[in-house]
């Protein structure tokens, strides 16, 4: 019995090792095995500078001067494309974090990332649509995640994409006067789950020992003034569910994220 | 591929038969049937993800009049949900919740949950699992946070064998706490009324002449909306409620946010109508007949009012008293002894 068993398992197992791929290893990838951890560095700022919560920055292009006292957003469903242009998806239950200003995470770390040599990363802001209707096989221990990082809407069982807090002053506001930007998906009716893809400058390779970090700069002026929506806290400063802004703001910061650097050797 | 498949499956079956019988002792559980009555659509609620099990439903019971999911450990579910009145909260147009602070919306009936597909007045979720969260974490209702509650559980003597014997060795989380209430709620299906007897064609399905005809006057003139033998189409309308200018309650613009859904509630089922006064989202009026009346006379006009209940600038819906008269009789037809006297629901 316990032969037979054996036997079986090593003819399985060769058939599972006449498989495996059959890339045309060239350059790095000849010498790239096993697997990796790739972690991502999300280094807030605002404008260029630093991102202090409770300090002022400086006026943004509407003449609106911010001081930020929450910045806190999900990041979810991480790919990377390696230089053949295949995709690996990091499984997908694992595959929901939270950056948080407040507590100071901000890193991102994706374990066994199979050996290769990657040019592009892409991820979502916000939690899709899909997860969300899976109830709770889907959700697993994010729900509490998001409840202790204040992501959660409390009225209504969704998460929030983006907390983003603070007060601000401009030319018509000159008391400093609170704001607060929660967006998400509007229950059924609106989908503001984004994704964003990131080149990377110079390909990270990933093998055993090789742990490559990908340093994001983000730019969290962008959330109000973006490539093509600009909005005005002087108009309006607390924006939570508005079919109009919430949208907006989602594309919006799908802008703030660029590629710093990445570091090849292990470590930061 | 597909003789690995095989390959895999001779394996598995071979280690299966080689386990030892002497494994810890666990206690039974077993799958609950969940039959779709004959006369319902399917159900929305996607059973292969959390299949209710003897073991899952009980949990979930206990859970849900269970007062510790609440911040100070008296409001439970069943506390607004109260079964003899088909799970609302009679008598209160709006609940009272933890340190007797108030809502703004009147607790609606809870059945035949699994066969629909949106939750609370405004939709706020999309899932049966994750509405929960509502409650619990609301201010005015349970004022807890999930996290809070799962902590509470875990410090109990019960709650971690029955999460155990529940889902196989589950520790408590969310998972497995969600779960468990849905499971609960899956199966409080109601579809035993004299209404139903009588599409079904069963025994004891005889409707008077008087019902009768309050059911040829409610497919002809309530139907629309109220629609299938679930009575509700799911959709979110403005029925022409004056809004309360003291609470201006948006309804389902709070979740869209879109100015075209303000004032819009969720459509409700009628199953049971007749014991869940008062009506309406905030539960002004205090009778069947009431809400006939509002329908004949009382819809106002608004940018978002329902196209249905606006023909040509006849605002509402034309009913003579024989026809309101008729259409309570038929309404009263919906409500299903057998649900609300059902112990496997029951606190008690």
């Amino acid at each position: 019995m316990k032969y037979y068993n054996l036997a079986i398992m090593a003819l399985l197992s060769f058939f599972l090792v006449s498989c495996s791929s059959d890339d045309d290893g060239t350059d790095h990838s000849a010498e790239l095995t096993g697997s990796g951890e790739v972690s991502i560095t999300f280094d807030n700022g605002f404008a260029g500078n630093d991102l202090v919560l409770g300090s002022e920055n400086a006026a943004n292009a509407n003449g609106e001067t911010l001081t930020v006292t929450r910045f806190s957003y999900i990041v979810s469903n991480f790919r990377l494309l390696n230089k053949s242009g295949e995709t690996y998806v990091f499984p997908k239950d694992e595959s929901y974090f939270i950056i948080s200003q407040e507590t100071d995470t901000e890193d991102v770390e994706l374990p066994e990332i199979p050996a290769g040599e990657y040019t592009t990363v892409v991820f979502g802001i916000g939690v899709d649509q899909e997860k969300y209707l899976q109830g709770a096989e889907g959700q697993g221990d994010f729900v509490t995640l998001a409840e202790e990082n204040n992501m959660m809407w409390s009225w209504q069982a969704g998460y929030k994409f983006l907390n983003f807090e603070g007060n601000f002053t401009s030319e018509t506001v000159t008391d400093p006067t609170d704001f607060k930007i929660h967006m998400g998906s509007h229950g059924s009716s609106l989908d503001n789950y984004k994704e964003v893809t990131l080149q990377l400058p110079s390909n990270i390779l990933v093998s055993d020992g090789m742990n490559p970090n990908i340093h994001l700069k983000i730019d969290a002026g962008k959330i109000l003034v973006g490539a093509t929506n600009s909005i005005e806290l002087s108009e309006k400063a607390v924006i939570m569910v508005d079919a109009e802004k919430s949208p907006q703001i989602a594309v919006n910061i799908t802008e703030m994220f660029s590629v710093d650097h990445v570091h090849n050797a292990n470590g930061h | 591929m597909k003789k690995i498949g095989v390959l895999l499956g001779f394996v598995f079956t071979l280690f299966a038969s080689c386990s030892s019988p002497d494994e810890v002792y666990v206690a039974p559980n077993s799958l609950l049937e969940f039959d779709v009555p004959s006369n319902f659509p399917r159900a929305k609620y996607d059973l292969s993800t959390n299949p209710p099990t003897q073991l899952g439903f009980e949990l979930g019971k206990k859970l849900f009049y269970d007062g510790r999911l609440s911040a100070n450990g008296f409001i439970s579910c069943g506390f607004c949900h109260e079964q003899k009145f088909a799970f609302t909260h009679h008598g209160h147009q709006f609940s009272h919740g933890i340190d007797d602070l108030e809502g703004i919306r009147n607790t609606p009936a809870i059945q035949n949950a699994a066969f629909m597909q949106e939750f609370t007045w405004d939709g706020a979720t999309a899932h049966l699992d994750l509405f929960p969260i509502i409650p619990i974490t609301n201010e005015v209702e349970m004022g807890e946070t999930v996290s809070n509650v799962l902590a509470k559980l875990q410090a109990d003597t019960e709650y971690p064998e029955l999460f155990a014997n529940a889902f196989e060795e589950g520790e408590i989380n969310n998972e497995y706490f969600l779960k468990a209430l849905s499971q609960f709620m899956i199966m409080m299906v109601s579809a035993n009324s004299k209404y139903d007897k009588y599409i079904r064609q069963e025994p004891g399905g005889k409707l008077s002449t008087l019902e009768a005809e309050g059911l040829a006057i409610f497919q002809e003139k309530c139907a629309a909306c109220h629609s299938s033998d679930l009575f509700t189409d799911g959709t979110f309308r403005n029925n022409g409620l004056t809004p309360n200018p003291q609470i201006n309650d948006i309804g389902r613009a709070e979740v869209s946010g879109a100015l075209s859904d303000n004032y819009k509630f969720k459509v409700p089922s009628l199953r049971n109508v007749a014991l869940t006064e008062p009506y309406m989202h905030d539960g002004r009026f205090g009778s069947l007949m009431a809400v006939l009346d509002f329908y004949e006379q009382g819809v106002s006009d608004s940018p978002t009012l329902d196209p249905l209940l606006n023909k040509n600038g006849q605002l509402g819906i034309a009913l003579t008293n024989y026809e309101k008269t008729a259409l309570v009789a038929f309404l009263n037809t919906l409500t299903d002894e057998t649900y609300i006297n059902d112990e496997r629901f029951a606190e008690y």
